[in-house]
Parts: structure tokens; C-alpha cells; sequence
């Protein structure tokens, strides 16, 4: 569903790069964990996979298609086939829960009776019935999240990407939120969650892929927050790697959408 | 659907930003009023054009008492002269450019003279002695004037030759210089009128950052996304063509119809169905002007 081919970021000449010689693949159906420090190319990861930014070298193909080579009136068409959830939730503040769901739609073209269909049905799913009117401000986070993340849902995506989506929680309300996402997974949509909460990882037993300066460093099935076993084939490039300068690229979620003045 | 959806958000977008919509109405209505403007001084040139150079004479002067011109050393001008011009006028050198001429003698002159300033007090210190009799001639072709000028100033009898087209000229080319002026000024009131134009949409693309960023990623297309704050620039400007041209026509129709027209009952004064010509012009003009500026800023500010 998602294949990195040898791919390099570089956001600054001087600097090291974002992403070095990255080579990955995620399967359909998959449900993976992108850990690793701040810095160490996590969101990188997930802007090229949404064709935020361009890669330096290398390819991605999201569900077959090399982005490099999807013109810029098709991204649209690329976006809706993925989900975005995000730390800060990203709410609109003055629509309702249902509206704040119902924009997803509304935007792409849907039709009125397919938004009455459809919204209630993945509220449901996101464990939110009955709050259809609520406005943000009256959820709890882990509520707020759940609304994101029907959002993310709603036009029924192949690919799920999550930023750090149990960032702003507490440990309870994260267990809640993965468990909407194991829930999403199972319906068939490929998830793709960054994250630095060690408890999920390990309660999870998913795929786990660690990056450190932008080199995988570990890519592991069923697998802990913190592998047990020693990395041996890439010890010798990472020792490379970490003795150059630590440059980090800005984070997804740092980044204000809309705005949009030297970002893009 | 989605058309619903692009209104109501044209909607939001006018409403939040009302103070810089209602500034970019004015500002694009007082600069297509001076477009207007100019467009309606050159109406009028063209209406009067077609008025008075039917109606615009040769006049030949003879000479009075006062007269010191060279042709008048014998004094007030003789009966034998006046026939004399009479004979070379109608001449076949001279008719073949002529289509016919009258004689106005000096009471018909001070008959017309008292005609046209009726309402003015210098015709009471005017008397017909002081008005010199005159040939008036309706040329074939205006523009031939030269040749009856050049035969008829050096007559005896004949003060002087004047071609009354040229006194109209001089007006003409006051009022294309007012419009000159006019369109100087709306071109300076369009560049503001662009550059408040781009604020406006800037500062309306910013305080909706998180709409349109959520659009982005849940696969908008650009002209969803676009659309709202172009037709918001546009709406407001074509607004404000729209007070441009109703300015104009109330203009044409309670200033020139209402008042200049009674004021001065033999000018032709444009119609104000006539200054209805420029309003679609005023509506496109307006309407393009803010589109390529929201556009333009749009590209800059709003990336998709």
C-alpha cells in the first residue's frame, strides 16, 4: 500500500538528511508503528506518503502510484484515498460534532443524503453516538480525538496516517483511542501511526519500524517499543550518521495547514 | 452540494470580513466612477460632434464702423462690395465647395445675438450698429475651410473669416482633457483598489487557515477550496461597479438631463440610457480586476 524506494530528504543543503536512503514497504491491512526520537524522520515519512513535500531522491508509491508523478490537479484524488489524524485534533472550534464530520464530505462533493447516511454510522464506530450536536469545546480530549478521527474515516480511506494521535492523552483515554484505530484497521484500512508513547507500542504488538536520523534502524513484526535485540547489519552506518549534524526537520504537526507561506 | 457548500462559505468569508469588504466596494466604486467618467465625457464629445457639425458655419465678416482690419481701410463695408462677395460666392469656384450661404445682415444679427443670451444683462448694452453684418456658409466638406478662408480675407469689405468648427475644437479638446485627467486619477484608484483587493483575500485566507488546511487533506480540489475567497473579491467589486454605474446614470439622468440640459436647451446632452453602454464594461472591468488579484494573492498565500 505504502513503498519507500531508496528514499533521501533533504531539507537543507548543509544539513543531514531528513530522510537517508529509506526503503520500506507496508502491506495492505497492515497496522505499523513509526517510532523514534524527535528529529528522526517520522514526519517526514508521513508528508512524502501525502505528497507535502517532494522527495530529494528515490520513490513512493501509495497504492501503486509513484507520487513523484501524480500531477498537481490529482493530488486531491491521492489525499482522499488517506486519513490524517493529527496530535492537536484540529477540530473547527464553531461547528458541531456532526458538522466537524460532515465537512469531509461536504467539501469533496457528497451529496446531502449520503452525509445524513453516512456520519452517524462512523460516530458510531469512533464510539461517539449521541453527541452528534456537541460543539468541541464540550468533549474530553480523547473525545476530541475520536471526532478526528472519524473524520479521517469518513470518506472511507485505504490509509490511515496518525501523528502522534495519543500525544495530548492520558494513558487510559490512548488504550480507548487504539482501540478505535485496531477498529479501523480491521475493517480493512492500512494504519501508519508515529508515536513516541512506549506503553502503546508494547500493549499493541504490532510492526514497529524505528528510525534514528533518518535511517530505519529497526523493522520488526509483533514487536516492543525497544527492541531486545541488537542491531548488527546497519551498526556501522548509524555510527555515520549520528556523528553528523543534527538538523531536524520541522514536525508535521508544527506545521499550520491553510497558511501555507514557506512551508509549501 | 457543493455549490451550496461554496456559497455558504462566500457567505462566512463576506460576513467575517465585513470591514474590508465594504472598503473594497467604496474604493472600486470611486475608481470605476472616474472610469465611467471619462467614458461619458467621450460620449458627450461624440454626441455633440454629431450635433454641431451639421450645423457649424462659415462665417464671413464684413466690416463696420470700428473694423481695423486691412480689407476695411475704405471704411464700413458698401453696398457694391457686398454684392461683390455675393457674385464670387456663388462663382463656380467657390460654389463647388459650397452647399448654400445666407446673408445676415446686422439687425438679424442682433436679433439671433439677443436670441442666444437672453438671459445674460450685456444685451442691454448691446445695440445692432456694434454687430457686424456676416455671409454664413454651410460647407460641402468642413474640412475645406481653408480654401474659402484664403479667397475671402483679402476681399475689400471683408474684416474677417471664421470657421466656427474651431471654436467647437478648442471645447473638444478641454473635455478630452477633463477625461484625460479622469482616467489618471481611476488609474491610480485601480491600483489601490488591486492592492486592498489582495489584502483583503490575504487577511480572509488567514483567519480561515483551518478550514481550508482541513480541506487540503481530506482531498478538496483546489477550485473548492479556491473558489469561496475569488468570488468574495469579485462579489465586492462588482458591487461596487454596480454604485459606479448607477452613480452615472443619476448623474446623466438628475444633473445633464434635469438640469444642465434646461440650462443650455440647444446642447445635446447624452441620454442616461446611454450611460447604461458603460455599465456592463464597468461590471467586467471590475469583476476581472478582482478575480486576477485574488488569483494572484491566492497563489502566494493559499497553496493547494
Amino acid at each position: 500500500m505504502i513503498r519507500f524506494e531508496n528514499v533521501t530528504k533533504v531539507y537543507n543543503q548543509t544539513a543531514r538528511p531528513a530522510l537517508d536512503d529509506v526503503s520500506l514497504e507496508i502491506d495492505r491491512g497492515e497496522f505499523a508503528f513509526l517510532v523514534g526520537a524527535s528529529g528522526s524522520g517520522k514526519s517526514t515519512f508521513l508528508r512524502l506518503v501525502l505528497k507535502e513535500d517532494r522527495a530529494s531522491s528515490g520513490a513512493v508509491y501509495v497504492a501503486g502510484q509513484n507520487v513523484a508523478k501524480i500531477s498537481s490537479w490529482r493530488v486531491p484524488r491521492l489525499r482522499r484515498g488517506i486519513g490524517v489524524v493529527f496530535q492537536d485534533f484540529r477540530l473547527l472550534p464553531q461547528k458541531s460534532v456532526f458538522a466537524n464530520v460532515a465537512f469531509a464530505m461536504q467539501v469533496i462533493g457528497k451529496s446531502r443524503s449520503v452525509i445524513r447516511d453516512t456520519v452517524p454510522e462512523v460516530l458510531k464506530t469512533v464510539g461517539l453516538e449521541g453527541k452528534e450536536n456537541r460543539l468541541p469545546h464540550e468533549l474530553s480530549g480523547g473525545e476530541q480525538q475520536r471526532v478526528a478521527i472519524a473524520r479521517a474515516v469518513v470518506n472511507r480511506p485505504g490509509i490511515l496516517l496518525a501523528d502522534e494521535p495519543t500525544g495530548n492523552l492520558d494513558p487510559t483515554t490512548s488504550m480507548g483511542i487504539m482501540g478505535v484505530l485496531d477498529k479501523i484497521n480491521q475493517n480493512g484500512t492500512t494504519v501508519v501511526m508515529a508515536t513516541h508513547d512506549d506503553d502503546i507500542v508494547n500493549e499493541m504488538r504490532k510492526r514497529v519500524v524505528e528510525l534514528k536520523n533518518g535511517i530505519v534502524i529497526r523493522d520488526e513484526a509483533k514487536a516492543l517499543y525497544t527492541s531486545m535485540i541488537p542491531v548488527v547489519g546497519q551498526s556501522r552506518r548509524l555510527k555515520d550518521a549520528s556523528g553528523r549534524d543534527e538538523a531536524q526537520p520541522p514536525a508535521l504537526e508544527d506545521r499550520d495547514p491553510g497558511t501555507g507561506e514557506e512551508q509549501r | 452540494m457543493r455549490l451550496a457548500f461554496i456559497l455558504g462559505e462566500i457567505g462566512s468569508g463576506l460576513r467575517r470580513n465585513i470591514t474590508m469588504v465594504v472598503s473594497v466596494i467604496l474604493v472600486t466604486f470611486v475608481s470605476l466612477t472616474f472610469v465611467g467618467a471619462a467614458g461619458m465625457l467621450q460620449l458627450q464629445i461624440n454626441q455633440m460632434k454629431g450635433y454641431w457639425y451639421d450645423k457649424v458655419q462659415v462665417a464671413i465678416f464684413l466690416c463696420s464702423d470700428g473694423s481695423t482690419a486691412a480689407g476695411c481701410a475704405t471704411g464700413p463695408v458698401t453696398p457694391e462690395q457686398q454684392e461683390n462677395l455675393k457674385t464670387l460666392l456663388a462663382s463656380p469656384a467657390v460654389a463647388q465647395y459650397v452647399n448654400d450661404f445666407q446673408f445676415e445682415s446686422k439687425d438679424e444679427a442682433y436679433k439671433h445675438f439677443k436670441e442666444q443670451f437672453s438671459n445674460s444683462p450685456i444685451v442691454d448694452s448691446v445695440t445692432p450698429d456694434q454687430l457686424p453684418a456676416s455671409f454664413r456658409i454651410n460647407m460641402k466638406d468642413p474640412e475645406k475651410y481653408q480654401i474659402i478662408s484664403e479667397t475671402f480675407s483679402s476681399q475689400p469689405g471683408v474684416e474677417t473669416v471664421i470657421d466656427q468648427r474651431q471654436l467647437l475644437e478648442r471645447l473638444f479638446s478641454a473635455m478630452n482633457a477633463a477625461s484625460l485627467v479622469a482616467v489618471s486619477i481611476a488609474g491610480v484608484m485601480i491600483v489601490c483598489a488591486i492592492l486592498l483587493i489582495a489584502t483583503t483575500i490575504r487577511l480572509s485566507a488567514f483567519s480561515r487557515r483551518r478550514e481550508t488546511g482541513i480541506m487540503r487533506l481530506v482531498g478538496a480540489s483546489k477550485i473548492v477550496i479556491q473558489l469561496p475567497f475569488i468570488l468574495e473579491g469579485v462579489i465586492a467589486a462588482v458591487i461596487g461597479a454596480a454604485l459606479a454605474s448607477g452613480t452615472l446614470w443619476a448623474v446623466a439622468h438628475f444633473f445633464l438631463g434635469e438640469y444642465l440640459s434646461k440650462q443650455y436647451p440647444d446642447t445635446a446632452f447624452i441620454s442616461p440610457g446611454q450611460t447604461l453602454i458603460l455599465a456592463p464594461a464597468l461590471l467586467i472591468l471590475g469583476g476581472s480586476l478582482a478575480g486576477i488579484s485574488s488569483l494572484l494573492t491566492l497563489r502566494r498565500y493559499l497553496k493547494v
